[in-house]
């Protein structure tokens, strides 16, 4: 009996020493540690892309294939930015990158007084270089190193021409413009006009509308009564797009209408899958973000001095609906 | 020697030690653990002084356009110092993951101080509007300094977020491990003291129950502890106690022996003292009487007659005197011729007595009428009973250390239960033949006399009874 009960307390001696040995084991293993506090002499290249619309598709794959570039280069490089075109927003970030003296900024280029002053002004004061990528602003007046992106006048031509090729050469064509003519979408319209005085059998009806989405559909509407007969809708900025093909739905059905956009709008790609848009020119933001990356290192590094200041043109090509689907 | 002392100090040291243990570990963990919360905790505080001193340098920035006086440029110039202390604090923030926001925190935090600089320098050159341009800027810096701080304690909540959740986790179990320790050790030290209880106690148990052995008069058990501690020491004493004890016992019964043997000695020599004074008042008026009847004899020319008269007188005198002490045998030896002289005149021809005898054994010592109670016995016996009569053979030799004495006859014989009686010393039925002093009482005097059971042997068959006597010539030697 006494035997017994020793031969009890032995083994729960052995089974609550392996218990606890294995809570202990556990409980002190060496927890995860805190991030590793940065190395002080590590003057890595601080980069910033700061871009008007974040998380759309086409600024992702920018900011993803910048960042790519970036580290690959041994430079750390943020994605900023405002959401849904925010400018005020936008120009903020851009400020706040120039006063946190970062090394080089990536931006996408907006034609306004407020951003070429920034840039011309503070950002030449602090030293800081610029590249505008995506869309442009004349380096005259913003003082930028470079561009990269597509040849906008490229593309209007070519989605002109797409149009042709669709529509034929008689019909009535309506562009939705912005009111704020930025540089990159007069660069656009005048590729379409470029291509389309050639064919006198085409009309074409300009309109202006703001971003706000009451103002699109308005002019929409004000667009659809005064040309019954149009053939055509081509919308030069392509966050005016959605809307745009919302309004006409409302009035008839979509697909008898030809209707053409770009593709760095958040809806653009998948309108263009809906067969609600005819066809987008697509531009290649992978190669935007990863060549502006490389370009600005490259400037910093005295590896490429000057920058071509008329820009490096990335490729564009249409994407119609039908290879789509 | 101070072995269970020891023991008592080991347990309680190795109690102390694992409570020690666990107590170090666990305030080593506690600590630890207060240090990670304080330092994130530093973190946000810090992250937090940065906004305050920012704005304290715009708010003494503004006082001081307002009211330019040296005492409000000596706040500027402090607030900013503060600024750019906790500049170089948050300088060491910095990780892995918030490396490229804080550099540039760290740099806005320069921006804000340049720009308030410039807004100074343009205040001081009295350019009033480059000055409040400077001063605008200064102040969105400042907001952009404190929505940067918000951001980036948000990504510090997100960054320690799940760190925070190990330390909560590793609390919980350490509580379990807690718990368990506790479990374990009741069950270790249950084990420990049980061990350590025995340890004293078993050979306590073991001594106690020696103990009671010992009470109960058993002193042939040996008593063993196989412990290393004073219990053993005890065992040992207690052994050897119990062995003094037995010896000393022993040797009282060895003692008490002997005593019984002297006492036994004592009794036999009063019984034929008292035999022996029973016949003294006759065999005195016997003895005078005797004498006067030999004498006639002799007057009226009847010598053989006096002889033999003389030689009765001559045997009841040996008989009064010689009987407490001892004689020689060369005396035992006359008195038994003098007996055997009455016998024969008693039996004439019908007894025929031989004798060999050598005389240098005569002078060892013998206790007084042995030989004669033999002889009377074989007489009694082997002749008397018989009309054709007997014969009787005495020898005396030489047998190196010892004097054989042989009484030899041939007689009927004796049977082997009576012989075997008398050497064993047990007083038999006699019929008053004798001269009073039995065979029994001759074997069992001759035995205390000379110290040695073997002293006598009895060969006896149909034809003839042998009584031989091993006498030792060296009494003391032999004893």
């Amino acid at each position: 009996m006494r035997k017994m009960s020793i031969l009890i307390i032995c083994i729960t001696c052995i089974v609550l020493g392996y218990f606890t040995l294995a809570l202990a084991k556990k409980a002190f293993t060496a927890r995860e540690d805190l991030p590793a506090a940065a190395d002080e002499q590590d003057m890595k290249y601080r980069l910033v892309l700061i871009t008007q619309e974040l998380d759309t598709p086409f600024w992702d794959k920018a900011g993803i294939a910048a960042k790519e570039q970036a580290r690959k280069d041994g430079a750390s490089l943020e994605v900023w930015g405002s959401y849904g075109k925010n400018q005020e927003d936008f120009l903020k970030k851009l400020e706040i990158a120039i006063q946190s003296k970062v090394d080089g900024i990536i931006v996408q280029g907006l034609d306004t007084p407020e951003f070429k002053d920034l840039v011309k002004v503070k950002a030449a004061f602090y030293g800081i270089p610029i590249i505008t990528v995506a869309n442009d602003v004349p380096k005259a007046e913003s003082l930028r190193k470079t561009y990269v992106g597509s040849d906008q006048y490229l593309a209007g031509e070519l989605i002109a021409e797409q149009l042709i090729d669709d529509m034929g050469h008689e019909g009535k064509v309506i562009l939705m413009g912005d009111k704020h003519k930025e540089y990159y979408l007069q660069q656009r319209l005048n590729g379409i006009h470029e291509v389309l005085k050639d064919y006198p059998g085409i009309r074409t009806v300009y309109a202006e509308t703001t971003d706000v989405r009451e103002e699109i559909i308005a002019s929409t509407q004000n667009m659809l009564n005064q040309n019954p007969d149009t053939d055509s809708f081509i919308a030069i900025k392509a966050n005016i797009a959605e809307a745009m093909i919302q309004e006409i739905g409302r009035r008839s059905q979509v697909e008898p209408y030809y209707i053409y956009s770009f593709d760095d709008g958040p809806d653009s790609l998948s309108l263009l899958k809906q067969g609600k848009l005819d066809g987008i020119i697509e531009q290649s933001p992978e190669k935007m973000g990863s060549l502006s990356a490389e370009l600005i290192l490259k400037w910093l590094k005295d590896e490429e001095v000057p920058l071509k200041s008329d820009g490096y043109l990335t490729d564009i090509r249409i994407l119609k609906a039908m290879e789509e689907q | 020697m101070n072995k269970i002392h020891k023991k008592i100090w080991t347990l309680t040291t190795v109690i102390l030690l694992i409570m020690a243990a666990i107590w170090i570990t666990l305030t080593y963990y506690n600590q630890k653990t207060q240090n990670q919360y304080n330092d994130i905790l530093q973190r946000y505080l810090r992250m937090n002084e940065v906004t305050r001193t920012s704005q304290q340098v715009i708010a003494d920035l503004n006082n001081y356009f307002i009211t330019p006086t040296p005492e409000n440029l000596e706040k500027l110039n402090n607030s900013k110092k503060k600024m750019e202390n906790v500049q170089s604090e948050v300088l060491y923030l910095r990780n892995s993951e918030n490396e490229f926001a804080l550099t540039n925190y760290i740099n806005l935090i320069d921006s804000l101080a340049e720009t308030a600089d410039r807004s100074l320098l343009f205040f001081n050159e009295h350019e009033k509007e480059d000055s409040a341009k400077e001063f605008a800027e200064a102040t969105r810096i400042s907001m952009y300094i404190s929505e940067m701080t918000l951001t980036l304690i948000d990504s510090e909540l997100n960054t320690y977020e799940r760190f925070y959740r190990g330390i909560i986790e590793q609390s919980g179990e350490i509580k379990k491990l807690g718990i368990w320790v506790m479990l374990m050790i009741t069950c270790l030290l249950m084990l420990l003291t049980y061990g350590f209880s025995l340890s004293i106690t078993k050979p306590v148990q073991k001594l106690t129950q020696a103990a009671n052995e010992l009470s109960r008069g058993r002193f042939h058990l040996p008593i063993k502890v196989d412990s290393n501690d004073e219990i053993a020491f005890l065992a040992q004493t207690f052994d050897r106690m119990r062995i003094n004890i037995n010896n000393l016992i022993s040797e009282i019964q060895h003692k008490a022996q002997l005593e019984h043997e002297l006492q036994e000695s004592k009794l036999l020599l009063k019984e034929s003292q008292l035999l022996n004074l029973q016949s003294q008042i006759n065999p005195h008026f016997l003895f005078n009487t005797l004498n006067t009847l030999s004498k006639k004899a002799y007057l009226e020319g009847s010598h053989e007659t006096s002889d033999l008269l003389v030689s009765v007188a001559g045997l009841l005198r040996y008989n009064l005197k010689r009987l407490d002490r001892p004689v020689t045998l060369r005396e035992e030896v006359m008195v038994l011729q003098q007996y055997m002289d009455i016998q024969k005149a008693r039996f004439t021809d019908r007894l025929q007595l031989k004798m060999s005898i050598d005389e240098s054994c005569l002078q060892v010592d013998i206790p007084g009428l042995t030989l004669q109670p033999i002889i009377e016995n074989a007489v009694n016996y082997a002749v008397e009973p018989r009309e054709e009569g007997g014969i009787i053979w005495f020898r005396i030799q030489d047998g190196n250390d010892c004097v054989i004495i042989e009484v030899e006859d041939d007689g009927p014989g004796i049977d082997d239960s009576k012989i075997k009686q008398i050497l064993q010393g047990q007083f038999i039925q006699t019929d008053g033949k004798t001269t009073g002093i039995g065979f029994t009482n001759v074997v069992r005097r001759l035995r205390l006399f000379y110290g040695y059971e073997n002293i006598m042997n009895i060969e006896s068959s149909a034809d003839g009874t042998k009584v031989v006597m091993k006498i030792p010539k060296d009494r003391r030697g032999a004893a």
